[in-house]
């Protein structure tokens, strides 16, 4: 086989990367070993787990399932484009507070799906919820504390939105 | 009830917020300066002999650095069950092996610059097998033309029998009334941690070796290693870095040994991480059963003989198998006068088992609750009275156990439960509108009992605490937070003691270069025997300030005592109250001062035993035999909950386990192709959000004398009674007992001939 590399340049959580990868580097690996965004996490390499989810232009994705020269010319936010600095992202926040996180290994996949949600659906129903995060595994919390995370997140947005309307008027 | 200020708090823990934003560091975050990868070769057959292996062509894959062959490395049999020694624990089996005995047994190993040359080399390893007869589950193990997994250690593929026993079985037979027989299986099913087994092992040139390791038990692991590679168990470091989960897979060695002698040759940091088809069928198990259940009840329904013989499928070696099937006779939550439990741990080809949250207990509760359910019917008694009837209380003893209970919440944690149940009745019959006749909807009731350390008392734990001079504490513990939050709750204990704030402590765990000795976390340990260890260096700490006090403060040391978190000296003319804080700050620095150290030993002298009650509401489908898991309610007793959320948590995942091991998990084997069918986690199910039922926990306030702030334990417990109480529901349901689990949708159509 020979090395032939691509040249790719992909805007992760807002930064541009560039680099010449080979055809068959998964965006999960580009993310993690290539560019250091270790918060991406490998649970089983095959799309069954969801630990590895990133928004792809917007749309939650298994990152082990694309190639990163699919990701070419595209925005991909990871669980580290979420807080600014000290300041936590509301889903974050609501996480924690929800005592929703166990051994973790799931959680930035886990928010990066209720992201993708959220961002759609400002009030989304238990079993809406659910669906969103179907595709997530959780080996730890039984989801009842996640669920109730995305419910508290959702009232934090919601929160945040009324509070930056009325700024704006 | 004492009124504590840390304690009984639902603190949030500390590592949340790393992991939140994703910069909590697993083993594979890490990145060693020179680092190399490792891989396995691992059989594809589950029972042969390696005739020859050529390396030639793999040796010259750009960027290898090693291959690793059996003639390569210690020619030594060894346990790898983290457990401290015991002659249980029978050495069968080699760090790699020219006779694999079951599919993923570690054949040869691969060390290269990049993961992709790791797997070219192992693509190029020819190796040349001779496929021999393999035996998967527990009877075809036992025929007598069966092959012999390891003749040197037994003339059947019988491990061990361990027996207990109390009272006189076969008396307790003529004093019964009724006597009722039956058999039940469980299955094997994998823990299936989020993030697999994972090592970064670094041989350093000065004969030192550090390994970054996903481990429950750092100092058994550095203690089999050390064996093993002719090493001190101070050239030995393991460093337990964040954890993504374990539930018992990681209380044992699984790549460590092949990353240490790789590392060794190639003098390179060599990182070898599990995919998760090894996770599936060459990690860890948990023992499938077939038990015989015979049970003796009086007219009046009180249990006069309990009699047992199971079968636990241990795979290819032994590791944890005799100590699993002992722990399964020990946590029977009856009063039985009369008992006998037989049970064989059998060698097979299948994966190996080993521990897996509840460690021999889910198999016998499945079993048991699910009898002692049809024995009330069939008495005509309600079965939450009859199995209460029998339970056992304060004062007791549970069958074959030598300490007397000295807590036992089961009628609160039934009471509680019991007002949840009756108010999903209320809501639900107020929402019903039509009755299908052919919707059958029932509720089940199981009730368990677990452990808080091994039951057999073989739990240790120290710890350091150090205070510093401005009152905060730094807490060196030797056990092992892998996602359950032991670091935090054992942080509540060491503030609740000091009688300070919980962000006054900075906590160090499990890096056995820094850290003292723990057990390991397994059996439910943390909470009482590290609390309990945590709660004697605490109070060692201010014994030695009460000490630097009267030093100080030139009084006798009877004259200060210490409450709630103030030093308090009494002197003729009065008190004068010092906290923590003020304390330090005069005693550390000048003429007199004193550092203070707190330190432990603390030996397991009890393992109490926490209870659950858990119920199933089920409603069945009879026409096409689909089953609605519609709520679970659990309500535990595991003594003073130190944080209420965080047992609330460990209840809601156990329950989640609970409902894999009933509905849908388990590990396959294709007899005639004798492969391992459940590869990944798309053929082999566990529950996603949209599995879950409406999940109900009630937490009683327990109080168990012996332990820290009154603390037991709860992680394994939570899973135990739920396949019992799902397989209850659907029998009630459908007036079928239901004797093996999983109760997947083929299994139900065929056990109604629908």
């Amino acid at each position: 086989m020979d090395n032939q590399t691509i040249h790719i340049c992909i805007a992760i959580n807002g930064k541009k990367y560039s680099s010449d990868v080979l055809p068959n580097l998964t965006l999960l690996d580009f993310l993690r070993e290539s560019i250091g965004f270790m918060g991406v996490k490998k649970g089983c390499d095959s799309g069954h787990c969801g630990a590895c989810t990133v928004l792809l232009e917007g749309k939650a994705v298994n990152s082990c399932m694309l190639l990163a020269v699919q990701a070419d010319g595209k925005r991909v936010i990871t669980i580290e484009g979420l807080n600014e600095g000290e300041k936590l992202h509301p889903i974050q926040q609501a996480f924690i507070e929800e005592n929703a996180i166990q051994c973790g290994f799931c959680t930035p996949g886990m928010i990066m799906s209720a992201k993708d949600l959220l961002d759609k659906n400002f009030n989304p129903t238990d079993l809406e919820i659910k669906e969103a995060l179907s595709g997530n595994l959780c080996r730890c919390t039984g989801y009842t504390k996640i669920i109730n995370a995305v419910k508290n997140a959702a009232d934090k947005l919601s929160i945040q939105r009324k509070a930056s309307e009325m700024e704006e008027k | 009830m004492e009124d504590f200020k840390v304690v009984g708090k639902s603190h949030h823990r500390f590592e949340s917020i790393k992991k939140a934003i994703g910069h909590a560091k697993y083993t594979d975050d890490y990145v060693l300066p020179n680092m190399v990868y490792g891989m396995i070769l691992r059989s594809p057959y589950a029972h042969a002999r390696v005739k020859s292996i050529d390396k030639s062509q793999a040796e010259k894959v750009a960027g290898v650095l090693k291959i690793l062959l059996p003639e390569d490395v210690p020619d030594k049999l060894f346990n790898c069950s983290g457990n401290p020694p015991s002659p249980l624990l029978i050495e069968d089996e080699r760090i790699l092996t020219d006779h694999p005995l079951y599919m993923g047994d570690r054949i040869a190993a691969v060390a290269a610059v990049t993961k992709e040359a790791c797997r070219e080399a192992l693509d190029k390893l020819i190796v040349e097998y001779e496929e021999l007869t393999a035996v998967f589950d527990v009877d075809d193990a036992l025929r007598e033309d069966a092959p012999l997994l390891h003749p040197e250690i037994s003339s059947s593929n019988i491990v061990k029998k361990i027996e207990a026993k109390q009272g006189d079985i076969d008396n307790g037979f003529k004093e019964s009334d009724y006597v009722f027989e039956d058999v039940y299986y469980a299955p094997m099913i994998q823990n299936v941690s989020m993030e697999p087994n994972s090592y970064i092992c670094d041989y350093a040139f000065e004969g030192k070796l550090n390994i970054i390791s996903t481990s429950q038990t750092p100092f058994q692991e550095r203690r089999i290693l050390a064996r093993l590679l002719d090493m001190a168990e101070n050239d030995v470091r393991i460093i337990k870095p964040v954890m993504g989960g374990g539930f018992g897979e990681r209380q044992q060695l699984h790549n460590q040994h092949v990353g240490a002698i790789l590392s060794k040759v190639v003098g390179r940091p060599v990182k070898i991480i599990n995919t998760r088809e090894e996770q599936m069928y060459a990690s860890v198990v948990r023992h499938s059963a077939k038990i015989f259940l015979k049970i003796g009840v009086t007219k009046d329904g009180y249990i006069k003989a309990f009699k047992v013989e199971s079968y636990y499928n241990t795979g290819a070696y032994t590791t944890h198998g005799p100590t699993v099937v002992a722990a399964g006779s020990r946590k029977i939550n009856y009063r039985i006068p009369n008992y006998l439990f037989e049970g064989y741990c059998v060698y097979s080809n299948s994966p190996v088992s080993g521990a897996v949250r509840g460690y021999g207990n889910p198999q016998m509760t499945f079993a048991r609750e699910v009898m002692l359910n049809t024995i009330a019917k069939k008495l005509n008694m309600d079965p939450i009275e009859f199995k209460m009837k029998n339970h056992v209380e304060i004062g007791d003893k549970l069958p074959a156990a030598t300490a007397s209970l000295l807590s036992c919440a089961t009628e609160e944690c039934l009471k509680g439960g019991e007002e949840i149940r009756r108010k999903i009745d209320e809501e639900e019959s107020k929402n019903r509108t039509e009755n299908d006749p052919n919707i059958k909807e029932a509720w089940g009731t199981a009730f368990c009992c677990h452990t808080s350390g091994p039951s057999s008392k073989e739990g240790m734990s120290s710890s350091v605490i150090l205070i510093n001079d401005d009152g905060t504490a730094n807490l060196l513990i030797g056990s092992a937070d892998i996602g359950q939050g032991s670091e935090t709750i054992l942080s509540q204990i060491a503030a609740e003691g000091l009688g300070i704030d919980l962000k006054d402590i900075a906590v160090t765990a499990a890096d056995t270069k820094f850290t003292p000795y723990d057990t390991g976390t397994f059996a439910s340990s943390q909470t009482y025997v590290g609390g309990n260890a945590v709660f004697l260096a605490v109070k060692d700490a201010i014994e030695k300030i009460t000490k630097a006090l009267a030093r100080l403060y030139e009084v006798g040391a009877e004259k200060i005592i210490f409450d709630k978190g103030r030093f308090v000296i009494s002197y003729i003319e009065g008190n004068k109250e010092l906290t923590l804080k003020e304390a330090m700050s005069k005693i550390t620095f000048g003429q007199k001062g004193t550092i203070i150290t707190g330190s432990s030993s603390y030996k397991a002298v009890e393992a109490p035993p926490p209870f659950a009650v858990c119920w199933a509401k089920v409603s069945v489908d009879m026409i096409t035999g689909s089953v609605h898991l519609k709520h679970i309610i659990e309500a535990v007793d595991v003594g003073k909950a130190i944080n209420p959320k965080l047992v609330e948590g460990q209840v809601q995942g156990g329950i989640s386990m609970g409902i894999g091991y009933a509905m849908m998990e388990q590990i396959e084997i294709d007899k005639k192709t004798k492969k391992v069918l459940s590869s990944d986690l798309l053929h082999y199910k566990v529950p996603l959000t949209l599995d879950m039922p409406d999940i109900h926990v009630y937490v009683a306030d327990g109080y168990e004398p012996t332990g820290p702030f009154g603390a037991k334990s709860v992680g394994e417990l939570s899973t135990v009674p739920v396949a019992a109480a799902i397989a209850i529901a659907i029998s009630n349901a459908t007036g079928e007992e239901i004797k093996r689990i999983p109760i997947t949708h083929s299994y139900i159509v065929k056990g109604y001939n629908v």
